[in-house]
């Protein structure tokens, strides 16, 4: 089963990488392209907010943090690498330094608080930087789609590969302690604060990351932009819809999530983000847990009906 | 007055009561014992309405009250005091009494009710304009029975009325179940003080595993494994 | 300089009242039923929009059409309510805070994509007759229309704690606020409670609606920021006491006014933001709540 899963997993991964040389609609690699940012970011912000049961409303600022800085050295003329790889140490350097306060902050409070704090950095940076990023001649001549994509593939295999191997591992397990019982992770010697860190830290790593390619994909755009709140709601929307908590959750969710904006814009035009609000609140109503428990679900049922009056030994419930 | 008729609920894919039947008539004192986690306070929850049952039947003077919600249920006549007592700590001890006649029809009589509830528990009188979360663990497990006396039950549900309480106020506490019964309402007293409950109540049932196992009066009941640990541990 | 110092104050705590309005209305529906609707900001635009028809349409002064603005939004709450929020009841709290902020997401998206489409992106103001008018005193200008935002504001605080206070079921909607299993075993039907707190918020919200829009302007964008706004005031002055929240939004607007005038306009938010996120570091449950942990 297991080598199964890997195998298909492979075949995906090459097949995605044979996009560019296959097909060559520059709108069809464009649409790829968002969608794996938006894996990024999804899956980034399910580290913090999916597994370790933080839930942040601020990540635009790692978002915006990784944009910038690699924007900033990349049109002074440092080489594209580097500039993404500071500008996710600088989002990483913020996060560790706000982390230990915010923290401090429970539930609908810690939400409300990275909100707040995203909006001071969005304001700030919209006074420093009003004008719109725009790319040197060079870079402009330079231009081309390739490379943005393949860079931003790697970028989201390595995302998704490391996501899956820190959930797997002990630090995966502690947070997932840190999600569900807090205090009595304490109690059996689970940092709670400790966890909550490494999560935040790692979140924030890999949202700046997505900035870097933001960054490294548009031509032009506001300074302001990526810090705008509305990529924070769109995270936190991409992994509920998805399914949080889950690999394969946030990287649904953000498939479906562009994919049906796109269509929608395209078919329905004006109205389209009534109709993506309704959707939206449908499967929120009706699918709890993400489309990712779908599947499950089916699962369930067909498996229910099939049983007959099974007896199910009951543990001592509280009585 | 109250009839359960093989009961069966569960907590999400958890069953938790197994065919539970019991009945009550009026103007009973009826225990229900069990050890911890055995389902008593499940039933009380399955018969106030704070946990639908998947099947059997909850009939109490001719009602069905399958899928009734829970202030309904108190129309009805059936009230419940928690484990714990539950009271509003951040209201006034009037104030919680004032709102255990919340219902329609408690509320006309409000006023004759709260005279009455006070002199069950005159100390709820001398304390009522103190504020509930200040009250001693004795003093608000009293005022959680008067609040529910104050909807004029026919039949009062008691979940654990004793925990948590200093022994001489134990007793004085069923003392005061057994003259409130004495005064015309039928009681279901949900106890782990099992000693007391069957001292106090006309018959018991004993309740185990989410299984009503046993029924009948003190004597007979000490048959049963889990009552003779209780009497002797 | 002293005068001017004074009237920047006092445009400041005549827009905090608004903010203070604005941050009870969503603290009246999260304090009692721990539904966390985002779209609050949203609803206070439709009340803006509703005063502002009134207005055009019938030619009703926008504070005598208050009645009927509160109607209108009571009509959507209840719509709101029934066909989504209901759903959310009895379910654990750390559930209902996210489900209900997901849905309050989706409702932005709606409600401000109607408004778009029905109205345009275009600002929306009213200009009464007495629209320039103002008392002034000690050389301070203070503006009858924001004047009277702020004593609306109070009277509607003051109503709603007499309510809570006084009245059976204000004492029934504390009741339930604390523990709402208990609250049903007395009697208390709490989806009605849950139903009628819902309503008090989305009427507040439309108050508030209504009397930005005489003060400055609505349009359908400045949802998410009175949203913002609210949260952050609710915070700020601690969840449970109305007071409380009432007076942060006055520091808050206070502060901006200050920063706005001593340091920048541009930087208006950014202290008020900055003093918001140091109480909460200081004093987690906020300036007035109750110790929680």
């Amino acid at each position: 089963m297991k080598s199964l899963k890997i195998i298909s997993i492979i075949i995906l991964i090459v097949a995605l990488a044979c996009v560019p040389v296959v097909i060559k609609k520059d709108s069809i690699i464009t649409l790829l392209i968002m969608i794996l940012l938006y894996v990024i970011l999804a899956t980034s912000w399910n580290i913090l907010g999916g597994y370790t049961g933080q839930t942040s409303l601020g990540h635009a600022a790692f978002f915006g943090l990784g944009s910038l800085v690699t924007r900033l050295l990349w049109i002074k003329g440092v080489h594209i690498l580097p500039s993404i790889l500071a500008g996710s140490l600088l989002a990483v350097a913020f996060a560790l330094l706000i982390g230990a306060p915010a923290f401090r902050l429970k539930g609908v409070y810690f939400a409300i608080g990275t909100l707040a704090l995203a909006e001071i950095l969005n304001v700030t940076v919209g006074n420093m930087f009003p004008e719109i990023s725009s790319l040197p001649v060079k870079e402009l001549v330079a231009y081309q789609l390739a490379p943005r994509y393949y860079a931003i593939l790697g970028m989201a295999v390595f995302v998704v590969g490391c996501s899956y191997l820190l959930v797997n591992s002990r630090v995966g397990l502690g947070m997932m302690a840190v999600r569900e019982q807090e205090d009595a992770a304490e109690s059996l010697g689970v940092s709670a604060l400790k966890h909550k860190l490494i999560a935040l830290g790692v979140s924030a790593f890999f949202t700046g990351l997505a900035g870097g390619a933001f960054a490294f994909y548009h031509v032009g755009y506001y300074y302001q932009y990526p810090f705008s709140p509305s990529w924070s709601l769109d995270m936190l929307t991409m992994v509920y819809i998805g399914g949080q908590g889950t690999i394969l959750g946030p990287i649904i969710g953000a498939v479906f999530f562009v994919v049906l904006r796109q269509y929608l814009v395209l078919n329905v035009g004006e109205y389209h983000m009534i109709i993506f609000g309704v959707l939206f609140i449908l499967v929120v109503l009706f699918l709890p847990g993400g489309i990712v428990s779908l599947w499950s679900r089916l699962q369930k049922a067909l498996f229910r009906r099939s049983k007959s009056n099974a007896i199910k030994r009951s543990p001592d419930v509280e009585g | 007055m109250l009839k359960v008729n093989n009961v069966n609920a569960f907590y999400g894919d958890l069953q938790a009561l197994w065919g539970i039947s019991l009945e009550i008539n009026d103007g009973e004192l009826v225990a229900l014992v069990g050890p911890n986690g055995a389902g008593k306070t499940t039933t009380l929850k399955v018969i106030t309405g704070l946990l639908p049952y998947a099947s059997g039947m909850v009939n109490f003077n001719a009602h069905d009250l399958h899928r009734m919600p829970s202030h309904k249920i108190v129309e009805f006549g059936i009230s419940q005091v928690p484990e714990g007592g539950r009271v509003f700590a951040g209201m006034t001890v009037l104030e919680n009494l004032e709102l255990g006649a919340f219902v329609s029809t408690a509320r006309k009589v409000k006023d004759q009710t709260l005279k009455w509830v006070f002199e069950i528990f005159p100390r709820l009188q001398e304390r009522k304009g103190q504020q509930a979360g200040t009250l001693s663990g004795g003093e608000r497990q009293m005022l959680a029975i008067g609040r529910a006396l104050m909807s004029k039950p026919k039949l009062l549900l008691l979940d654990e009325p004793s925990f948590g309480l200093a022994p001489i106020l134990v007793q004085q506490m069923f003392e005061m179940i057994a003259e409130i019964n004495r005064q015309g309402v039928t009681v279901l007293l949900v106890e782990q003080n099992v000693r007391a409950a069957l001292e106090l109540a006309q018959r018991a049932y004993v309740i185990e595993n989410g299984r009503v196992v046993g029924e009948g009066k003190g004597d007979s009941l000490l048959s049963f494994e889990s009552i003779r640990a209780a009497y002797l541990g | 300089m002293i005068e001017a110092v004074a009237q920047n104050l006092v445009i400041g705590i005549l827009l905090g009242a608004l903010y203070g309005l604005a941050a009870v209305g969503i603290a009246m529906v999260f304090g009692v039923t721990k539904f966390l609707n985002v779209a609050h900001g949203e609803l206070l635009m439709f009340g803006g929009y509703a005063t502002f028809w009134l207005f055009n349409l019938l030619g009703l002064d926008p504070f005598l059409s208050l009645p009927l603005t509160i109607l209108f939004l009571l009509l959507i709450g209840v719509v709101l309510y029934q066909l989504l929020f209901v759903r959310m009841v009895k379910l654990p709290e750390e559930e209902k805070i996210k489900n209900t902020m997901l849905i309050g997401f989706g409702l932005t998206l709606i409600l401000q994509n109607i408004a778009l489409n029905l109205w345009t992106a275009n600002d929306r103001g009213v200009t009464t007759s007495y629209a320039s008018e103002a008392f002034t005193w000690l050389g301070v200008r203070f503006p009858y229309v924001r004047l009277a935002g702020l004593v609306i504001s109070l009277v509607c605080l003051f109503a709603l704690q007499q309510f809570l206070r006084k009245t059976y079921i204000g004492k029934a909607i504390r009741a339930t606020t604390e523990d709402w299993e208990a609250a049903s075993l007395v009697g208390i039907d709490v989806h009605k409670v849950y139903l009628i707190s819902f309503l008090l918020g989305t009427a507040l919200a439309g108050v508030a609606g209504a009397l930005v829009l005489v003060s400055y302007s609505v349009s359908p964008s400045i949802g998410l920021h009175w949203t913002l706004k609210s949260l952050i005031v609710m915070v700020l002055g601690g969840v449970g006491n109305f007071m409380g929240t009432f007076v942060g939004g006055i520091l808050l607007g206070a502060t901006e006014s200050a920063t706005a005038f001593f340091i920048s306009g541009n930087y208006r938010e950014v202290v008020g933001l900055i003093l918001f996120l140091l109480i909460l570091i200081f004093k987690p449950q906020g300036l007035f709540g109750a110790k929680e942990r």
